[in-house]
């Protein structure tokens, strides 16, 4: 029952999600491409860049500590 | 003999979260969220180690555990709420990180228009730096689909940004067609 229930919710996400208008793949221009290609990666560098929150240098420092014991298990 | 953590270990993995966080942040919208699925995935990975086979992309191997989490979250998320899809969209569009240029925010809220599975092609090959290959990988489907995904995301993104047709790109755009071949 649940089963059925997630493989039919699994269904539905699956057709949403695939469910687009264009059904043919258009293709742009080179130039076009480039252009929408240096704005992704210029927004993506700036989230590159920013600075690793301490969270996860303090996530990995702890790896070193246990590196002597019996390694994480929670 | 259980394989312990080497410190270069750390260092790859600590190496790999910038890169790890600028696509969760990019795929999810949001930053906080961005970071528990990058914490998740730092813990998840370092569990199963055992899995990780030396010699491949640790990267690829990273990015697979975040989008898997990413999905099953979302999917955990579209149970809960009735309508997610509205608040969904409006909260990728709503994102001004501190600092980040207003020239992103057009760009944003295009690719919070892309479904999320074209925006996840584009974010993995378009700027991660992943093959399609890799990127087939990462996503559990086959090359050509995300071939398909990028080329769809590029175009919908052009029509939102009405990049088509400026027309005063001149003698550049030939260059750059000629360098793209």
């Amino acid at each position: 029952m649940t089963v059925e229930k997630g493989k039919k919710l699994a269904r539905t996400i699956l057709d949403t999600s695939v469910n687009d208008k264009l059904t043919t793949d258009p293709k742009l221009d080179s130039g076009s491409q480039k252009r929408i290609g240096d704005q992704l990666r210029a927004m993506y560098d700036e989230l590159m860049q920013q600075p690793v929150p301490d969270r996860f240098k303090e996530l990995l420092d702890q790896l070193d500590k246990k590196n002597g014991g019996k390694g994480g298990s929670q | 003999m259980t394989p312990e953590p080497e410190p270069e270990l750390r260092e790859a993995l600590l190496a790999a979260v910038p890169s790890l966080r600028a696509f969760a942040i990019s795929l999810s919208g949001q930053v906080d969220r961005a970071d528990d699925l990058v914490q998740d995935t730092l813990l998840r990975a370092l569990a199963n180690l055992h899995r990780f086979e030396p010699g491949t992309n640790l990267n690829a191997w990273l990015f697979t555990i975040l989008r898997n989490l990413f999905h099953s979250e979302y999917r955990k998320r579209r149970r809960e709420v009735e309508d997610p899809d509205g608040s969904y969209a409006g909260r990728l569009k709503v994102q001004p990180e501190q600092g980040s240029h207003l020239d992103f925010e057009d760009f944003r809220s295009a690719l919070a228009n892309l479904p999320s599975d074209q925006r996840e092609a584009l974010l993995l090959v378009g700027a991660s730096g992943f093959s399609y290959e890799e990127a087939a990988h990462i996503c559990g489907c086959a090359v050509g689909t995300i071939k398909s995904r990028v080329n769809r995301a590029r175009f919908r993104l052009a029509s939102l940004l009405n990049v088509e047709d400026i027309e005063d790109l001149g003698p550049d755009s030939m260059t750059r067609a000629a360098l793209q071949g």
